[in-house]
């Protein structure tokens, strides 16, 4: 019979032992790899003091009794971001190389259960070898209790992954699940097959962070959302997008006082546009002018840099701005520029964080790949993802909103509350030239002069469509604003907008085109 | 001329009685004055004290400096920028009231639409 002396020590030990981790000198290889310890990198994501661990003395069941690890490779709790409650699990990668085990899989299913009845945000640092082998068919179960919580939570509570080391196999579909994939440049990478099998079945040789680093998921995938230079700047990263972020989805998001003056006027604005309409622009400076100083985190920045999304703030509120590219392929939606709006639309609408929309699209992406790759399915995903959002939504149209691409981009029936449009906006069904040439064939066929013919018919058209007014006459447009004070207009309207209640249809789900 | 000489020993004379009164008048309401104050405490130490060595922009150096201001510039940004409660004004997940969105009812959108009868 242990005395209460005793039955402390014991738990002490233990405790110490979970401290540990993998040892000193698996702690000294992971710091040697750059990487720092699970224990280390929630010290630096957490307010000081506020993590309270649980399930620290779990332990697998399998094995030597002298080799089971407390914790078994992975630390699990709550903790605060900036004072804000959050649920947290960091793999231990000097543990078993933080491989996912039964007992991994149910601490972090205690906190994803916990996290969606509390309401707040959870936060994983992924970084383990994949499934434990010894432990078979149960830890790939494990996975799959894992997904199923991912989907329970998602569009309910914030889901954010860091991917800081590996993330291979099954285990990459739970980040997938998640909203947001922030991956470490140096050090992180996710692959369902290895390049030893991609060797094996195609005898192509890569590196790991060739087949899935950063620079593949973050610019050709799409997988991730973000990526930062290494463990600590990836947790800054965190820290900043969680602040654009509810804790539910039945809250809003964070509000700061507002540090830029809300009737700023940006004369800039006025000569952004240039008069030569197949002359680009950066939309980077548009938003930038009109939104709170440095206040734009954008996302899936290098991914379809066709299209530009991200949060930003309007006098301290958090927003969600889509924009077209007009710099890259003249902002012509394609299929990967489409899923990329679609999500974030998506993102925003299940967070209660209203929508501004900049247009500024010749439309989608003409080409034969494009049609073979399925750009109507995912064009549609955008319609969908618009006329599904019941959160407020203002659209500006900047410049070009020509066919499909126009009723896409938070067209007026699409429930887009405020369309807004500057003097150099061109909404018509297609191109100058493209209708006057099925418009005026017969004319043009016959004519001495077709050349001089079309540039009249051009002229014409172009004066009679290519302006916002025609679309403001048959109320597509609310109003035509002066470039400068989109800010104060855009500010004005979100807080009239503040209280907007919208419902849909009582459903299961909707059929998203996929 | 008698009548002068008379007449200037007065006055003199009356001058100089009028002045000795108005004299010893002086002198007693000086010694009032004197005896119906408190004794008087010792004069204080009036040298001014040494300047505490206070550390002025002066005395660092154009690098220290421009260090101390970016650091503070970057300190507040970051506060900004994670929305850390010195910045906030919305508090998401209080205790302590209804969120917004509770309160003003918008929750019926995660809700099931109810037809009307």
């Amino acid at each position: 019979m242990e005395t209460p002396e005793e039955q402390l020590a014991t738990l002490f030990r233990l405790r110490e032992r979970a401290l540990q981790g993998g040892g000193p000198e698996r702690v000294a290889q992971q710091h040697a790899r750059g990487k720092l310890t699970a224990r280390e990198r929630l010290a630096l994501l957490l307010d000081p003091n506020s993590f309270q661990e649980i399930g620290a003395l779990a332990s697998s069941p399998l094995g030597d009794e002298d080799q089971r690890v407390p914790g078994d490779g992975i630390v699990t709790g709550f903790g605060k971001i900036n004072g804000r409650r959050v649920a947290v699990f960091a793999q231990d990668f000097t543990v078993m190389g933080g491989s996912f085990s039964a007992v991994q899989a149910n601490k972090i299913c205690r906190m994803q259960d916990l996290a969606i009845e509390s309401g707040i945000p959870i936060i994983g640092l992924n970084d383990s070898g994949g499934a434990r082998i010894q432990e078979g068919v149960r830890s790939l179960a494990a996975y799959g209790e894992v997904f199923v919580r991912n989907v329970m939570a998602s569009g309910v509570v914030p889901q954010i992954s860091a991917i800081l080391g590996p993330c291979a196999g099954g285990a990459v579909y739970s980040p997938a699940l998640t909203d947001f994939v922030i991956m470490s440049e140096s050090t992180g990478y996710m692959f369902l097959t290895g390049p030893d099998v991609i060797k094996a079945v195609s005898g192509r040789e890569l590196s790991t962070q060739e087949l899935g680093g950063a620079a593949v998921h973050c610019v050709r995938s799409g997988v991730a959302h973000l990526s930062a230079a290494d463990d600590r700047a990836v947790i800054e990263l965190i820290k900043r997008l969680l602040s654009y972020l509810p804790q539910n989805n039945n809250e809003d998001p964070p509000q700061i006082m507002p540090y830029d003056r809300a009737d700023r006027i940006e004369p800039a604005l006025n000569s952004l546009v240039p008069a030569d309409e197949r002359q680009g622009y950066d939309i980077h400076t548009l938003i930038n002018l009109i939104c709170d100083y440095d206040s734009f985190l954008e996302i899936q920045p290098l991914f379809a840099p066709n299209a530009v999304v991200g949060f930003a703030r309007l006098d301290g509120y958090a927003v969600g701005i889509v924009a077209n590219q007009p710099a890259v392929m003249a902002g012509a939606l394609d299929i990967d520029a489409s899923d990329k709006i679609a999500r974030f639309v998506r993102i925003c609408d299940a967070f209660n964080i209203p929508l501004i929309t900049f247009v500024d699209t010749p439309g989608f992406l003409p080409g034969v790949e494009q049609e073979y790759g399925g750009v109507i399915r995912h064009g549609a995903k955008i319609i969908y993802a618009y006329s599904e959002a019941t959160v407020p939504k203002i659209s500006v149209v900047v410049r070009k909103a020509i066919g499909g691409a126009y009723v896409a981009m938070s067209s007026k029936q699409l429930r887009c509350d405020l369309n807004f449009a500057w003097p150099s906006a061109q909404i018509a069904v297609m191109g100058a030239e493209g209708a006057v040439r099925i418009l005026r064939r017969e004319e043009l066929r016959t004519a001495e002069n077709p050349a001089q013919l079309m540039e009249q018919f051009i002229a014409d058209y172009r004066r009679r469509y290519f302006n916002p007014y025609h679309a403001a006459d048959l109320g597509q447009i609310d109003e035509v604003i002066e470039p400068a004070e989109t800010r104060p207009r855009l500010i004005r309207a979100l807080e009239i907008l503040r209280t907007k209640v919208q419902q849909n249809p009582p459903r299961k789900h909707g059929l998203y085109p996929s | 001329m008698n009548d002068f000489s008379f007449g200037l020993t007065i006055t003199v004379t009356g001058m100089s009685l009028v002045f000795s009164v108005l004299a010893l008048l002086w002198g007693i309401l000086n010694l009032l004055i004197r005896f119906d104050q408190p004794a008087a405490a010792e004069s204080p130490d009036l040298t001014p004290e040494p300047e505490p060595e206070v550390t002025t922009a002066g005395s660092l150096s154009a690098e220290e400096l421009a260090a101390i201001t970016i650091a503070v510039r970057l300190h507040a940004a970051t506060l900004r920028q994670e929305a850390a409660p010195t910045v906030r004004s919305y508090w998401p997940g209080s205790l302590l009231f209804a969120s917004r969105w509770v309160a003003a009812g918008r929750t019926r959108q995660n809700q099931s639409w109810q037809r009307r009868r």
